[in-house]
C-alpha cells in the first residue's frame, strides 16, 4: 500500500521523472504544490501544458519557438548570412550573453556520440546543409563544445559543409578571462599556444 | 572515517596511471566517472564541483584520456572520491575525426562492459594504453584533411583481437572446432551460434567466411606490438571479417550488442 493517497504519490512519481529530482526532493514539492493556492497551482499546470503545445522547432535553424521563424531568423537587424552552430538551444542563450554576435543561428540537437549510438543521420543536419546549399550563407561559426564529441561533431560538419566553398571557422579555444595560467590543464594550454595571434 | 573510539582515520589518498572511460553527470555541479587504473582495475568515483568548475581537473575528465589519477576510497561506499587528475596523453591534443571518436569510444565501451570493478589487469591496460597511443595520430590534423578512417582499422581490430585474448574468450583460429582439422591455407567459416571456426564440411547455413588473409594477419597481431602494423597493411576486407567474428563472440558473452559496433560497422 502506497504511504500516500494516489494522487499525491502519482505526482511524487511523475516530479521523480525531472532531472536531479529523488524521492525526498519530490515529496518536498509535491507537498509544496498541495499547499499552494489553486490558482498558483494551476498556473503551474497550464505552464507545463503550454510549453508542450505552443513550442516547436524553428523551420530555419531548429531553435525552440512559439513563432516560426524564430525571433533570431526572423529579426531584420540581424546578418542572416552568418551562421553559428550550436549544440542545444541552451547555447543561443549563452551566446547573446555576450552582446558580439549578431548572425543567424544553427541547433545541431546534440553531438556525434558513438558511445550512446548517436551517429550524423540522428542530429539535425539537413536543413543546415540545404542553407549552405541555397548560397544564403557566407560564414559557419563551428560553436559545438571543445570535448571530445564536440571536436568530433564539428570535424564532421567542416568534411561536409568544404566542398560547398562556405567560409568554415571555429570557435577559439584557450585561457578562460580571468582565469589563472596556473589552472590550466595541459590541453588547454597548448590549444592557448596554437590559437596565439600577433599583437 | 571516524571509528568506534571517536578517532578519525583518513582513508589514504591512492594514485595510478588510469584511462577515462565514461563520465555521467551527477546531482547539480558533480560527475561520475569510471577510471580503467593500472593499480585497481575499474574504478568509479565522483568528481566534486568537475561539472561547474573547470579549475580541478580542465580536460582531463574527457574520455579516453590518459591520466595520473588520485583518489580516495570512502568506507561503506562503492565510489571512490576523486581528488585530481594530471593528463598524460589526451584525445584531443591532435585532430578528433568522427571515425577516430568511434573508435576511441568502442574502446571505451569494451573496457567498461568486459572489465569487472576493483579487479586489476595489467595485461589489459597495457593493451588499451599503447592502442590509445596508436590511435592518437596527429597527421589527421586540419579540417580539410581527409577523413582517415583507414587508419583506425588496424588498432581498433588489434585492441578486439587481444582483448578477446587476454580475458580468455577467444576460441583457437587454427583448427576446426567441431572435427580439429587444421584450417591453414584453407577457407574457415564462422556462425552467430558457434563459438570458433569451422572448415568447409562443418559449414552451416547463414555462416560467414574469415580470409586466409584476415587469419593470417591475426597470428601476426599476436606476435607483435601494434605500432608494428601501419594502414598500408590493411587487407581490402580491412578485416571486418576478423571483427564481425570478434563481436558476435562479445555479443555473445554480454548478451547484447554493443553501441559502438553498429557505428563501426557504418564507417566500415
Amino acid at each position: 500500500m502506497s504511504k500516500f493517497a494516489e494522487p499525491m504519490a502519482r505526482l511524487i512519481d511523475e516530479l521523480k521523472k525531472l532531472p536531479g529530482v529523488g524521492s525526498k526532493s519530490a515529496q518536498r514539492y509535491a507537498f509544496h504544490i498541495l499547499r499552494a493556492s489553486d490558482e498558483d497551482a494551476a498556473l503551474l499546470a497550464d505552464a507545463i501544458r503550454e510549453i508542450k503545445q505552443a513550442l516547436r522547432l524553428c523551420s530555419v535553424c531548429n531553435n525552440i519557438t512559439d513563432v516560426d521563424p524564430c525571433v533570431y531568423c526572423s529579426s531584420p537587424t540581424r546578418n542572416q548570412r552568418v551562421v553559428c552552430v550550436v549544440e542545444e538551444p541552451t547555447n543561443i542563450a549563452a551566446l547573446e550573453k555576450g552582446h558580439n554576435y549578431s548572425g543567424g543561428y544553427h541547433v545541431l540537437h546534440g553531438t556525434l556520440s558513438p558511445i550512446h549510438g548517436i551517429g550524423p543521420e540522428h542530429l539535425r543536419i539537413a536543413n543546415l546543409v540545404a542553407r549552405v546549399e541555397q548560397h544564403a550563407v557566407d560564414e559557419v561559426i563551428l560553436a559545438t563544445n571543445p570535448t571530445v564529441e564536440g571536436e568530433a561533431t564539428a570535424v564532421y560538419l567542416a568534411r561536409l559543409l568544404k566542398s560547398s566553398g562556405v567560409r568554415l571557422t571555429r570557435i577559439a579555444t584557450g585561457i578562460p578571462a580571468g582565469s589563472d595560467i596556473e589552472y590550466a590543464d595541459e590541453v588547454t594550454l597548448q590549444r592557448a599556444m596554437e590559437g596565439r595571434r600577433e599583437m | 572515517m571516524r571509528a568506534a573510539d571517536g578517532t578519525i582515520h583518513e582513508m589514504a589518498l591512492k594514485s595510478s596511471e588510469a584511462v577515462v572511460l565514461r563520465t555521467y553527470p551527477l546531482r547539480e555541479a558533480d560527475l561520475l566517472v569510471t577510471l580503467f587504473t593500472r593499480a585497481e582495475g575499474k574504478v568509479r568515483g565522483v568528481a566534486k564541483s568537475a561539472k561547474r568548475s573547470r579549475k580541478r581537473f580542465g580536460g582531463a575528465l574527457e574520455p579516453l584520456t590518459c591520466v595520473r589519477a588520485y583518489w580516495q576510497d570512502r568506507a561503506g561506499n562503492e565510489l571512490a572520491r576523486l581528488d585530481s587528475c594530471d593528463v598524460l596523453l589526451s584525445p584531443l591534443a591532435s585532430a578528433m575525426d568522427y571515425a577516430r571518436a568511434v573508435a576511441l569510444a568502442h574502446v571505451a565501451e569494451m573496457l567498461d562492459e568486459l572489465l569487472p570493478d576493483r579487479e586489476p589487469n595489467d595485461s589489459v591496460f597495457r593493451l588499451a594504453w599503447g592502442v590509445l597511443q596508436a590511435l592518437d595520430f596527429p597527421a589527421a590534423a586540419g579540417t580539410g584533411a581527409p577523413e582517415k578512417s583507414s587508419e583506425i582499422w588496424i588498432p581498433v581490430t588489434y585492441f578486439d583481437l587481444w582483448t578477446m585474448r587476454l580475458l580468455g574468450y577467444l576460441p583457437s583460429l587454427e583448427e576446426c572446432i567441431e572435427c580439429g582439422e587444421p584450417l591453414a591455407g584453407k577457407p574457415a567459416y564462422f556462425h552467430a551460434l558457434r563459438d570458433g571456426l569451422v572448415c568447409a564440411t562443418h559449414r552451416r547455413i547463414a555462416s560467414s567466411e574469415m580470409t586466409v588473409e584476415s587469419r593470417a594477419l591475426a597470428a601476426e597481431m599476436f606476435r607483435n606490438p601494434v605500432n608494428h602494423f601501419s594502414p598500408e597493411r590493411l587487407p581490402t576486407s580491412r578485416l571486418a571479417d576478423l571483427r564481425k567474428f570478434l563481436m558476435q563472440i562479445i555479443h555473445r558473452h554480454l548478451d547484447r550488442t554493443l553501441q559502438t559496433s553498429a557505428q563501426l560497422e557504418k564507417l566500415d
